[in-house]
């Protein structure tokens, strides 16, 4: 029971960290019908950012977030003016599979060669330090990371629903046309929110080095856990997302903690298949465009 | 033998997630020419040309040219001496991009086109499952460094042979030797084993329970993990939940790591704790867990800094002068791929012959002394010592059993995190 319990307070903590990262995604789902399935690349390329800038100037990775969130936005808006912009509107959403797949490798084969293929981590002092709480721990990072997380998914929500970005955002999301015929300028928005998803992969990718090892690779086993999240929470939806990430981590924590750890990378697959045969849009997709 | 085979388990697991990229991956960077090696002879012999295919790019990049570092090195130390019988040695390596059929090809070349003396062999089980059988086709001895994997050996051939102390899967055998030689009030009597479920970590951790289990000591908790595991808390909870003596974790690399992490973050200290692999690493893993947390931790090794094996203080040595750096800097790959190198020179003084058939027959006989230590063989070329234990002490890697070349004694109980 008590091993129970502790892998829930753990899960709980860590779905703060993957609802960060399923946010961006399904951010840039949502407004440009576009599967970035380089997203995990850009976690991970933001890792090594915090790594290094850890190792070389000792930033601390959570002060290094703004500098990195710079960096990732600027990226996102030149992967979507240079490869996204130019595919036809027709065939889009299919085509950019390929090409976020393409960036994706590009993305590896970078760190690769600049970083090697050996497993790096961030180790602050504090990485592996955890408050005892009745009994229990509760790790200091993952903590952290779930209150950023609060404080990243609040920022984006009041960026989509409180300013003048965001109306054009949303009107974008729900009726292109229409938007454009109001004088919205939907090339500047989308390669704007294709930015602001990929600045999100920043702080996801300090928090990810703290606790995770990580290489250039890593980002295969990243892109099918964030993809899940995403379909499951429904495209498009982040606050489905974020409730998503919390139960797919809760659950493979319960299972890990009450079956076998074998079987807690399959549960949120479970999860993910049962609501889809229910639920085919996730659980809070809408059928019409336009909830973000 | 620390790494050597990690970036295996690294590959399949990618493929699983991801076979489409790595297939792309593999065609675009899979044709990697070679170099003519050009020989500068005018001398009455011609050189010895040894090839091998090692990893200089893709996955096992980063140990492939720790490989290539010490094939070169040892090439240019018995150049110096001048040469092998007289011979200035020559070693041709060409890039298989991590990939076994390209390794296939480059074997095939360096044989048929090239018409190389002796090979040597390439990095990881996975390329040198292949490559000893095209080594076997055409009646060529294969020492290789770094593949020993249960795989390796299935194929049962009688020209290779694995220069490493033993098979990878009794690395953790010493442990189970060390543990068992203790005072009966000292042993351990609850133990818990995490075991990745993997052909380089599981079977390790199960060899040392299978002595564990029948010297009495009681298994209190077991977990096999699949490679995909990312996330320890819910098995080090447990871990810690079942209270053991002793820790026994078959591991690779990045899960000990995050083992390791975990337990600290759960507060929970075994009284003994060995990794099988990850831990052996002298500059990654203090980088990966933080130094203070290493204290106590005991894994397997073959070669190690101020090991007093034959002709280790020369190559630590000539390595720092040719690469710069610190013997704690030492890739233990180079040290496996120089001993290879140890071996022919031995044949050669002892028979003065370096030709393939002379090398199987010479090492198939006797006990032979490299920088790994003593090493020889079976009929199939499965090594037949023991590796040495390791253990972490004041954020050094040091021997310490067997007794004869410990550089000091076993510490117990374990420290407490962060020493």
């Amino acid at each position: 029971m008590h091993s129970l319990i502790q892998g829930v307070i753990l899960g709980v903590l860590t779905g703060g960290v993957y609802a960060l990262m399923a946010s961006g995604q399904t951010l840039i789902f949502g407004i440009m019908k576009v599967v970035n399935l380089a997203q995990g690349a850009m976690v991970i390329m933001a890792a090594y950012l915090a790594y290094q800038l850890f190792t070389s100037f000792g930033v601390d990775p959570f002060l290094a977030i703004p500098v990195t969130t710079v960096i990732m936005f600027g990226l996102g808006v030149g992967v979507e003016v240079l490869f996204l912009r130019p595919l036809r509107r027709e065939d889009k959403s299919e085509l950019s599979l390929l090409v976020t797949f393409a960036v994706a490798l590009l993305i590896e084969g970078v760190l690769s060669v600049t970083w090697g293929t050996t497993f790096r981590s961030i180790n602050t002092t504090y990485a592996n330090n955890s408050w005892t709480v009745g009994g229990y721990q509760i790790t200091q990072v993952r903590f952290w990371a779930f209150v950023l997380s609060l404080v990243a998914l609040g920022l984006l929500f009041w960026l989509l629903n409180r300013t003048r970005f965001g109306r054009a955002v949303r009107a974008t999301v729900q009726n292109p046309e229409s938007a454009r015929l109001l004088g919205v300028d939907d090339r500047r928005v989308s390669a704007l929110g294709f930015g602001l998803g990929a600045a999100t992969a920043a702080a996801a990718g300090s928090v990810y080095g703290l606790l995770y090892p990580f290489y250039s690779g890593s980002h295969y086993d990243l892109i099918s856990r964030l993809l899940s999240i995403v379909v499951l929470g429904g495209l498009g939806s982040v606050g489905g997302a974020v409730i998503a990430a919390v139960i797919v981590s809760t659950s493979s924590a319960i299972v890990a903690a009450t079956i076998s750890p074998a079987w807690s990378e399959m549960t949120f697959f479970v999860i993910l298949l049962l609501v889809l045969l229910i639920r085919p849009r996730g659980l809070f997709g809408s059928v019409s465009r336009g909830a973000i | 033998m620390e790494l050597s085979n990690r970036l295996w388990f690294r590959t399949s697991r990618a493929f699983v997630t991801a076979g489409l990229a790595l297939g792309l991956a593999a065609c675009a960077s899979g044709s990697s020419g070679s170099s003519g090696g050009s020989t500068t002879s005018g001398a009455p012999k011609p050189p010895l040309v040894i090839g091998a295919s090692v990893s200089l790019t893709g996955d096992f990049a980063d140990s492939g040219k720790a490989v290539q570092r010490g094939y070169q090195l040892w090439a240019d130390q018995v150049n110096a001496k001048g040469g092998l019988l007289g011979r200035q040695v020559t070693v041709k390596i060409v890039d298989d991009a991590s990939s076994p059929t390209q390794v296939v090809t480059n074997y095939q070349n360096l044989i048929n086109r090239d018409k190389v003396d002796l090979v040597f062999g390439p990095f990881s089980s996975l390329l040198t499952v292949p490559a000893s059988q095209v080594a076997k086709r055409y009646g060529y001895s294969f020492l290789e460094p770094a593949g020993g994997g249960p795989k390796v050996f299935a194929s049962k051939l009688d020209n290779m042979f694995f220069v490493q102390p033993a098979p990878v899967v009794k690395s953790g055998e010493v442990f189970a030797d060390w543990i068992l030689s203790l005072p009966a009030a000292d042993q351990p009597k609850t133990a818990a084993y995490a075991e990745l479920d993997d052909p380089f970590a599981a079977p390790i951790a199960e060899a040392i329970r299978a002595r564990f289990e029948a010297a009495g000591i009681k298994t209190v908790y077991k977990q096999v993990y699949p490679a995909e595991t990312q996330d320890f808390s819910a098995i080090a909870a447990k871990i810690a939940s079942s209270k053991p003596d002793v820790l026994v974790s078959g591991t690779q690399t990045e899960d000990a790591y995050a083992q390791v992490k975990s337990l600290v973050q759960l507060k929970f200290s075994p009284k003994f704790m060995f990794m099988s692999n990850g831990a052996n690493s002298p500059l990654e893993f203090p980088n990966k867990v933080g130094e203070a947390n290493t204290a106590g931790i005991m894994s397997a090794g073959d070669w190690f800094p101020g090991s007093t094996a034959s002709g280790s203080a020369e190559f630590t040595a000539a390595y720092i002068k040719a690469n710069g750096g610190t013997a704690d800097t030492i890739d233990n790959s180079s040290a496996e791929a120089y001993a290879c190198g140890q071996l022919l020179e031995e044949v050669a003084s002892k028979t003065g012959k370096v030709d393939n058939a002379t090398i199987i027959s010479s090492l198939h006989q006797g006990t032979w002394p490299t920088l790994l230590g003593d090493l020889s063989w079976d009929a199939i070329g499965q090594p037949q010592g023991t590796f040495h234990l390791v253990q972490w002490q004041g954020g050094k890697l040091l021997p310490v059993y067997p007794a004869d070349t410990a550089q000091a004694a076993p510490v117990y109980p374990k420290p407490n995190w962060g020493g």
